[in-house]
């Protein structure tokens, strides 16, 4: 793919008529080029985490992924002969999903970006050309990704019966026309928001703005179950095909006009409103406010150093902008979990059928699980001399502080839930049921305590994911799948057995925190002690 | 000094030559909070203005209009003649501009950073490297010209910040605290650079709280307070108004911070608690 993108990238440079066009399209040649090369260099040394770049790691695996996962959907559909078109439309439809889910977010790193803005804001770069230079990279990630999500599906698809020769065309082009509407719609959503939401909330709105697609996800999933049929239309809505195809019409030129006036919003005085977003202050006022349940940790987990870790880690998972981005992973668990409990939550597992609730405390677990391994990463990672000026036996307080801070948000979903269920239930159940996950989901706790690797939000966002991640998902799998079989078999047959084993996971919960508290002192220790001898950045930054 | 109380008198040979900025009843709100109330000034061409004023004044806030960052919210603007945000991008060809936070593109060499700013401003290829050589050269940065900038010192930065800049030979110079983090000699090497710009015809604006330099590199300066100008004059007009001899103690007396001692002694009262 790098080849073919070098090839491209030589013959425009290289064309007159493009330079024309740009120029005519009032694009400065120059700067364009300037800042496409600007931002393939920033993305290759990994200068903005989190973005998928151009031809780095993180942008090749994404394509491994979806080249496997389309293979694995070719396997199967072509063995159980699925009809032409609607393997045409599965496949156009998951593309269109994934790559909006992809670009939601690149587009909102890419173009959210305070830091480029306050470098480049004051440089005489215009809009157009700006724009034009990030459009460009959107479009180089569809290069990769498009081909990943269909070439395989383009070429299978002649083996289905009664296929036409030029199939592989057809569903290519189709494909990269959904790519590009997809790229284009992006843009000029990012575009919009740009133009009318005030700088202090942009970077509040285009986080949501990512998650419209599992919105879209979570509506598509609940329409059926929604009670369309009794739903009627007002007598003067013409009902039929020609209306309908009018229409379709209308809402196409709707959906152009918004695009093209959204990428117009873009390339107007874009950098200097992204660089807004650093300078514009929030008028919003946090209330200083006394906290008695800081008080209680204060008192039980080890003083005002544990006060500390237990305010620290919840303002900064509250307002930590890295850790929020890092938190976007969690959005397809919330969504299906909401979808399940919708489905499933008003059977009681002790029904002895299987329901949605079976799964409730190891959906905590890999939800905590992914809160854990991004709490060492935040974007004001430098603050962390202040910890270097610590006494050494204040980290133990701090590691606790941190324990009962996540100890409260494992139990806060529980306490929720808890009139909910009651209600479904019955008090017995519920609250038996609850207990049992209470515990189970701080057994997952414990042990995920030793994914925080350092001191919270101490350090550089990584690029690239920690391999041994996905070891550690594959293996906790499995032991959920055995877990989630023993509760249906076994534990949810009897109270009396409910009662035991909960009881058992508190005594298990209580000694793996104990250890994992340690082992959570030593590394951030360990953390600190490597940033004070090894950073040179860091400690002129703090000597300076 | 009430807000509407202004002290306005500067020198004659300013008042003569061309104006390079002009504010005319600039307001600026962030987020709906007003922080800029009505301001109006003139920067003449050669002058060496300084702009000071307490934390949260609008120092910051009035610079980055200049420099096209950020757009008035009312009032009119312009610089050379351009009237802002209209003409951003021709105001921008022609200043330097020196940020008060050292945000940089970290990946980058030293000599990357600066080959982008140049070429982003349309220097000649031949004329960037040489300029880009000289200014390393004088800065002490040549050695460290093709390290990462993330492995730069806070005042190796700031220098990479003012060497950016000065390469397109910019005709208005906007500084924002520039000396922080520089060591002594880089920060005398600035001052005395100052004064040449200055010489060679031109405009430096100069935002500072160290007002001892504030009193050594410029001839006139413009106090902002709580979002409103405040005083605007020579430095000797300044002390004469106010009856005070260093700039210091007009600063103090015009924002109002003259008795500090009850401040203080609330500090120390709250220690010994």
């Amino acid at each position: 793919m790098n080849t073919i993108w070098r090839a491209i990238d030589r013959f425009l440079r290289a064309s007159p008529a493009v330079n024309a066009l740009m120029k005519r399209l009032g694009i400065d040649v120059a700067h364009y080029w300037l800042l496409v090369d600007l931002f393939g260099t920033l993305s290759d040394r990994r200068e903005l985490p989190g973005h998928l770049g151009n031809t780095d790691m993180t942008l090749q695996k994404s394509s491994w992924l979806f080249y496997i996962l389309s293979g694995i959907m070719v396997f199967v559909f072509v063995a159980i002969g699925m009809s032409p078109t609607t393997y045409f439309l599965v496949f156009l439809m998951l593309s269109g999903f994934l790559l909006l889910t992809t670009l939601l977010a690149e587009t909102n790193n890419s173009l959210m970006n305070p830091i480029e803005g306050l470098v480049l804001a004051h440089q005489p770069i215009n809009g157009a050309t700006y724009t034009s230079a990030k459009l460009t990279h959107i479009l180089r990630i569809l290069l990769y990704l498009v081909p990943a999500l269909n070439l395989i599906p383009a070429f299978a698809g002649l083996l289905l019966a009664g296929v036409p020769w030029y199939y592989p065309l057809l569903h290519l082009t189709a494909a990269f026309s959904v790519g590009i509407v997809m790229a284009l719609f992006c843009c000029a959503l990012f575009g919009w928001l740009i133009r009318f939401v005030p700088p202090a909330r942009l970077k509040a709105v285009g986080f949501a703005a990512e998650m419209s697609s599992w919105i879209l996800y979570l509506f598509f999933q609940l329409a059926p179950q929604l009670h369309w049929k009794r739903l009627r239309l007002p007598h003067w809505v013409p009902t039929g095909t020609g209306p309908l195809v009018v229409l379709a019409v209308c809402l196409v030129a709707i959906s152009i006009v918004i695009v093209v006036f959204g990428l117009r919003a873009l390339s107007g005085d874009y950098l200097v409103r992204v660089a807004a977003i650093a300078h514009g202050r929030s008028g919003k006022k946090i209330r200083v406010r006394r906290s008695y349940l800081g008080n209680l940790v204060s008192q039980w987990f080890g003083g005002p150093s544990a006060r500390a870790g237990f305010d620290y880690v919840w303002n900064m998972i509250t307002r930590d902008w890295q850790f929020r981005r890092q938190m976007i992973n969690l959005i397809p668990v919330t969504t299906m979990l909401f979808v399940g409990a919708y489905q499933g939550l008003r059977t009681s597992p002790f029904s002895g059928q299987f329901t949605a609730a079976h799964l409730l405390p190891h959906s905590i677990g890999f939800a905590f699980f992914l809160v854990c391994s991004a709490l060492p990463y935040g974007t004001d990672y430098k603050g962390a001399w202040l910890f270097l000026l610590a006494p050494t036996g204040a980290f133990r307080g701090v590691a606790r502080g941190v324990y009962a801070r996540l100890l409260t948000l494992v139990l806060a979903p529980h306490l929720i839930l808890l009139p909910l269920l009651a209600w479904y239930w019955g008090i017995r159940d519920a609250s038996l049921f609850l207990a049992y996950s209470a515990a189970a989901s701080s057994v997952y706790l414990a042990l995920e305590l030793r994914l925080i690797e350092g001191m919270p939000f101490t350090q550089q966002p990584q690029g690239a994911g920690n391999p041994s991640i996905m070891i550690i998902l594959f293996g906790g799998g499995l032991v959920v799948g055995i877990a989630v079989a023993l509760q249906y078999f076994l534990v949810f047959r009897s109270p009396m057995v409910v009662t035991s084993v909960t009881g058992a996971l508190c005594v298990a919960s209580w000694l793996v925190a104990r250890s994992s508290l340690d082992a959570f002192e030593i590394s951030m220790r360990f953390h600190l002690g490597m940033l004070s001898s090894e950073s040179k950045g860091f400690y002129t930054e703090v000597n300076g | 000094m009430s807000k509407q109380t202004r002290i306005t008198s500067y020198g004659t040979m300013a008042q003569v030559a061309e104006p390079i900025i002009a504010f005319d009843r600039v307001v600026f709100s962030y987020d709906f909070v007003e922080v800029l109330h009505q301001i109006s000034f003139t920067l003449r061409r050669g002058e060496v203005v300084g702009l000071l004023g307490p934390n949260g004044a609008g120092k910051s806030t009035t610079i980055k209009i200049i420099a096209g960052i950020l757009a008035p919210g009312g009032g009119a603007v312009s610089v050379a003649g351009l009237p802002l945000p209209e003409r951003a991008i021709d105001v921008k060809q022609r200043i330097g501009y020196v940020p008060e936070a050292a945000v940089l593109f970290e990946s980058l060499t030293g000599q990357e950073f600066l080959e982008l700013s140049g070429r982003l401003h349309g220097v000649t290829e031949e004329t960037l490297q040489m300029r880009i050589r000289e200014i390393l050269e004088t800065f002490n940065l040549s050695s460290d010209r093709s390290s990462r900038l993330d492995t730069y010192s806070k005042g190796m930065r700031q220098k990479v910040l003012i060497a950016a800049a000065l390469l397109h030979n910019p005709e208005l110079i906007l500084l924002d605290e520039p000396l922080s983090g520089l060591d002594v000699n880089a920060a005398i090497m600035i001052k005395d650079l100052i004064a040449a710009l200055a010489a060679d015809g031109r405009t430096v604006l100069y935002s500072s709280h160290v007002l001892d330099v504030v009193e050594k590199v410029c001839s006139r300066a413009l106090i902002i307070h709580k979002g409103s100008l405040i005083a605007d004059g020579t430095l000797d007009s300044l002390r004469e108004t106010t009856g005070q001899e260093s700039l210091e103690d007009v600063f103090r007396t015009l924002t109002h911070a003259a008795n500090v001692e009850p401040g203080v002694a609330r500090i120390i009262a709250a220690l010994r608690s």
